[in-house]
């Protein structure tokens, strides 16, 4: 069993170097590959310091295509099983092992951490999220369960674990302007099994968030138009493996 | 364009004085010539000037023959000519501004896909790379060179 894990990284040079001591910790089978999003700072060079393979995109080019570098690389390379992580040190590495475990013992196609599902606000306490964010992860919680039929906690989490079904799936359809949300909604209309699982996430460790309020409303609405096209996207033919 | 509707009057009347024809024609003369010579400079490919080509002589056609507007007006039912002129501008300025972002949409996902290829491909020489084992957990020299 082959397994990566990568870490989509923009201007991240403070906290990539240990991100990878942790997953290197938790998950010590494993290759580590960085996406460098067209990174201005030296997050390449940290990671590559660190001894990890790193995939650097010419420009910046959004989440949503160096998410898809990772799932191309992993489908491409032959590894059974993938996940990524954030590369600001909101994810400890222990709890991106625990859904690699789910993927791995063939539970689920995509394992997505979720830091809102009951079991996890038990155990979390580290993390409070501002009120923006509450609010937009409300709305899209409400809309993804009505577009998916399925419950969803966690609609933006960053944290996922994947089999090649979902490799195969990802490298040809990804969304560069709503990875997480439209990603969920296209896994499940193309008959995947999504799970959530429980995870405690931390404080971030350095930078800000990107949202603001007037950013926040602008998110939603992006998000709303792109869930409800999705509804209207014809399935895919399954692709090859 | 506008020297093409210089004229207003009653609807259903054809307006244009000949001096304004003249202006028309000589701009839409000049509108395919810079059609062409951007087509010969290599700063226009032939696949996207067909539709500017039709345009100009559109342009041309309304400039010699005046009963054409008045004919297409009549067909679209519109009693003022000058109202079904820029009718069909702007329909067809609303379709080619749509064909370019379509254009453009392509272009952009052909780009980032360019790019994740590029880096893939970095990431696989690092890969393999005669230090390394293969599985990727090779330290590299700190001073990697940069594209």
């Amino acid at each position: 069993m082959r397994t990566l894990v990568f870490i989509p990284a923009w201007n991240e040079e403070a906290s990539i170097a240990g991100v990878i001591a942790d997953v290197r910790k938790s998950l010590p089978e494993a290759d580590i590959l960085v996406v460098d999003d067209g990174s201005a700072d030296a997050t390449s060079e940290r990671a590559r310091e660190a001894g990890v393979l790193v995939a650097s995109l010419p420009f910046n080019q959004g989440l949503g295509a160096a998410l898809q570098t990772g799932y191309l690389y992993a489908l491409r390379n032959g590894y059974d099983a993938c996940a990524h992580l954030d590369a600001d040190g909101q994810h400890p590495a222990e709890e991106v092992a625990r859904l690699l475990a789910e993927v791995t013992s063939d539970r689920a196609d995509l394992v997505i951490g979720s830091r809102y599902h009951a079991g996890a606000v038990a155990a979390t306490g580290d993390y409070r999220p501002t009120f923006s964010r509450r609010i937009g992860t409300s709305v899209f919680r409400f809309f993804l369960t009505l577009a998916t039929r399925q419950r969803f906690t966690d609609t933006t989490s960053g944290m996922r674990a994947a089999n090649r079904r979902v490799m195969a799936l990802f490298s040809q359809h990804y969304s560069p302007d709503f990875a997480e949300i439209e990603s969920l909604q296209l896994a499940v209309r193309q008959g995947l099994r999504v799970e959530e699982v429980p995870v405690r996430m931390l404080e971030r460790a350095g930078g800000s968030s990107f949202l603001t309020p007037v950013r926040s409303a602008f998110f939603i609405f992006k998000g709303l138009v792109v869930l409800l096209v999705g509804q209207f996207r014809p399935r895919q033919a399954e692709p090859e493996q | 364009m506008t020297s093409l509707l210089a004229a207003t009057g009653e609807p259903g009347q054809v307006h244009l004085t000949s001096q304004t024809r003249i202006v028309a024609a000589v701009i839409a003369v000049f509108f395919m010539l810079l059609i062409l010579d951007l087509i010969r400079r290599d700063r226009l490919q032939e696949r996207y000037s067909v539709i500017w080509f039709v345009a100009g002589a559109g342009m041309l056609a309304g400039a010699a023959f005046p009963g054409l507007l008045e004919l297409v007006a009549d067909l679209m039912g519109v009693r003022d000519t000058n109202v079904a002129l820029f009718s069909i501008v702007l329909l067809l300025l609303l379709g080619l501004a749509l064909n370019f972002s379509v254009i453009m949409s392509r272009q952009a996902a052909q780009i980032t896909r360019l790019a994740q290829e590029r880096a893939i491909e970095q990431a696989k020489q690092q890969a393999e790379q005669p230090n390394g084992n293969g599985s990727g957990q090779q330290v590299l020299e700190p001073k990697e060179k940069r594209l």
